[in-house]
């Protein structure tokens, strides 16, 4: 090959050039500065200068008490939120694959509230919870009028023990229809020919389930899972528009906690430092779905 | 399966599917109730419909920038999409289609960065940013979003797809690499394009942490960024927020309905092709 030859393969990375740019400045660089950016005290509004401290931020984290707290309100909306979200998505996914007609038009309705925005939907939700003049406590009252007597005002979201349970019922209405519409798509590819011989062979709904359904569904089903659970672990908007992690920081989770750190008290470095911990767990979680892939 | 039974299927679904519809419906039924109305909660629906809630929203320029932040949104999700979709196309024809030595270990490393949660990213591009000079500006909010993976993983997948006779067809007729991309590649796959289009589009709409961390003045705030802000200062008056919501939701449904096809299949794919 001669040396134009050579220059003109070359010359195609003009093609990537301009996204490798944006790509290394906003993604690469990031990831590495903030890595670095960990090992050093960094207060931004100090008059000191960044220092180098080694693991300290990290040990910081392991012995800071609001980063437990930090870490057990992640802990709660996850282990709610994600099989409640995959059980519910299931559920209805099996149901709009049974219709023979408006399959569509079902579908786009589970799927409506993954379009709106975080802001809307929270400020939505908080009034529905409202303890005084909320929907749902003005609907229970009416129910309890009914029958003659009166409901107790539920707290949804001004009791420590409630507000994280009527947070992660907003996130399914809010993000259901996504894992939903994904499931549908994964059913409709498994051939109706398999379905057609087990029921010849005189096999029961629930065994095509668990012998045809679920064994073919197993890639889609796990990669939903584990998206569900990398989106969980990251919950942070509806809690900081419903809640700002209130009542007694019950539903102050991770996410806010290192945003708070960065930006309420610009303490880059430690803030940087939890960002990673929260990384680690879950590039663990990824690890685990690869591991559970290979294991077919 | 028997009739019967698949009517109780279809009833079950659209029960729940109504559950899931109500809420938005209310966004829009509740903004034009009055306050008192709303406090004093007896219906879903309003028993006069009002636009005071607007007007009111509408009538305070100054201290509720309402039609700026509709135009900010505006703006930086169509700089956003117009960007994403010029540099992602060109790099995944590149990555794709050319014979680049080396090009497996760049696609590999790009594709990487998808598992990265954005939240890692947050406090060094803050300070990036802050270094560059961007923060509170719309270019913070519009560049970085270029340099994300998903959609060079999108459109790669797709690019990888078409025939390469049709290349080398118009390479005979003379044409360049730029002019293969244009005329023939990016013609072919338009359904990707609109998909990938429409879903960065709607992300940056929406887009909630980016600007509430990287905008400082209430001029150029994000619609999404703006209620929310608006929401603290005027903690009860939920008509008045409800019907900023209303005026930051409608783009939003009016996109879905029109292009419900291309969105519910984008999403259905990301899950299928692994």
């Amino acid at each position: 090959m001669n040396g134009g030859g050579s220059w003109r393969r070359l010359s195609g990375y003009l093609f990537v050039a301009p996204y490798l740019v944006l790509f290394a400045a906003f993604v690469l660089l990031p990831v590495l500065f903030g890595l670095g950016l960990s090992l050093f005290r960094w207060e931004m509004l100090s008059p000191l200068a960044p220092e180098y401290i080694g693991l300290d931020n990290y040990r910081e984290a392991v012995g800071d008490e609001y980063f437990w707290m930090a870490v057990r309100a992640t802990g709660l909306f996850v282990v709610m939120a994600v099989p409640m979200t995959i059980v519910m998505a299931m559920t209805i996914s099996l149901g709009l694959a049974a219709l023979n007609k408006r399959r569509a038009l079902y579908r786009a309705a589970y799927f409506l509230p993954v379009m709106i925005n975080i802001s809307v939907a929270g400020i939505l939700w908080r009034w529905f919870y409202n303890s005084e003049f909320g929907l749902f406590n003005a609907y229970l009252a009416k129910v309890a009028a009914r029958f003659g007597t009166t409901a107790a005002k539920v707290p949804w979201l001004s009791d420590p023990r409630v507000a994280m349970p009527s947070v992660v019922l907003m996130t399914l209405w809010w993000h259901v229809g996504g894992p939903t519409v994904i499931l549908l798509a994964g059913i409709k590819q498994i051939p109706e020919s398999y379905y057609e011989a087990a029921a010849l062979d005189g096999a029961s709904a629930s065994q095509r389930f668990t012998h045809i359904t679920l064994p073919l569904l197993k890639p889609v089903l796990l990669f939903v899972i584990v998206m569900n659970l990398i989106g969980s672990f990251q919950v942070f908007g509806q809690t900081f528009i419903m809640t700002r992690g209130g009542p007694e920081l019950s539903t102050r989770v991770l996410v806010q906690y290192i945003y708070e750190s960065a930006f309420n008290f610009y303490r880059m470095g430690y803030s940087a430092a939890m960002s990673w911990l929260l990384f680690v767990a879950i590039a663990a979680v990824a690890a685990l779905h690869f591991f559970l892939l290979r294991e077919r | 399966m028997p009739a019967r039974r698949r009517w109780l299927i279809e009833a079950a679904i659209a029960v729940g599917a109504a559950a899931f519809v109500l809420p938005v419906a209310l966004i829009f039924l509740t903004a034009f109730k009055s306050e008192t109305e709303i406090l004093h909660f007896d219906s879903l629906l309003p028993s006069q419909l009002t636009g005071e809630n607007f007007s009111e929203i509408l009538a305070s320029p100054e201290e509720i920038p309402i039609g700026r932040w509709f135009l900010n949104s505006l703006f930086i999700s169509s700089c956003v999409t117009l960007l994403v979709l010029t540099v992602s196309s060109l790099a995944a024809y590149g990555l794709a289609r050319l014979r680049l030595p080396g090009r497996r270990y760049v696609f590999a490393m790009i594709i990487a960065t998808m598992m990265i949660p954005g939240q890692i990213l947050l406090v060094p591009v803050y300070l990036i940013l802050n270094w560059l000079g961007w923060l509170d500006s719309a270019a913070a909010l519009i560049v970085p979003a270029g340099g994300g993976a998903f959609a060079v993983f999108l459109l790669h997948q797709f690019f990888r797809n078409i025939p390469r006779e049709l290349e080398e067809a118009a390479a005979l007729d003379g044409c360049s690499r730029l002019g293969i991309y244009w005329h023939v590649v990016l013609p072919l796959s338009r359904p990707a394009l609109a998909t990938l289009g429409i879903f960065t589009f709607i992300g940056s709409w929406n887009a909630f942490i980016g600007p509430l961390v990287f905008l400082d003045s209430v001029d150029r705030y994000t619609l999404p960024v703006g209620i929310a802000l608006f929401q603290t200062s005027y903690w009860a008056e939920y008509g008045l927020t409800l019907a900023a919501s209303v005026i930051c939701t409608l783009p939003v449904i009016v996109v879905f309905l029109l292009f419900q096809k291309h969105i519910i299949k984008g999403i259905s794919l990301s899950g299928l092709k692994q």
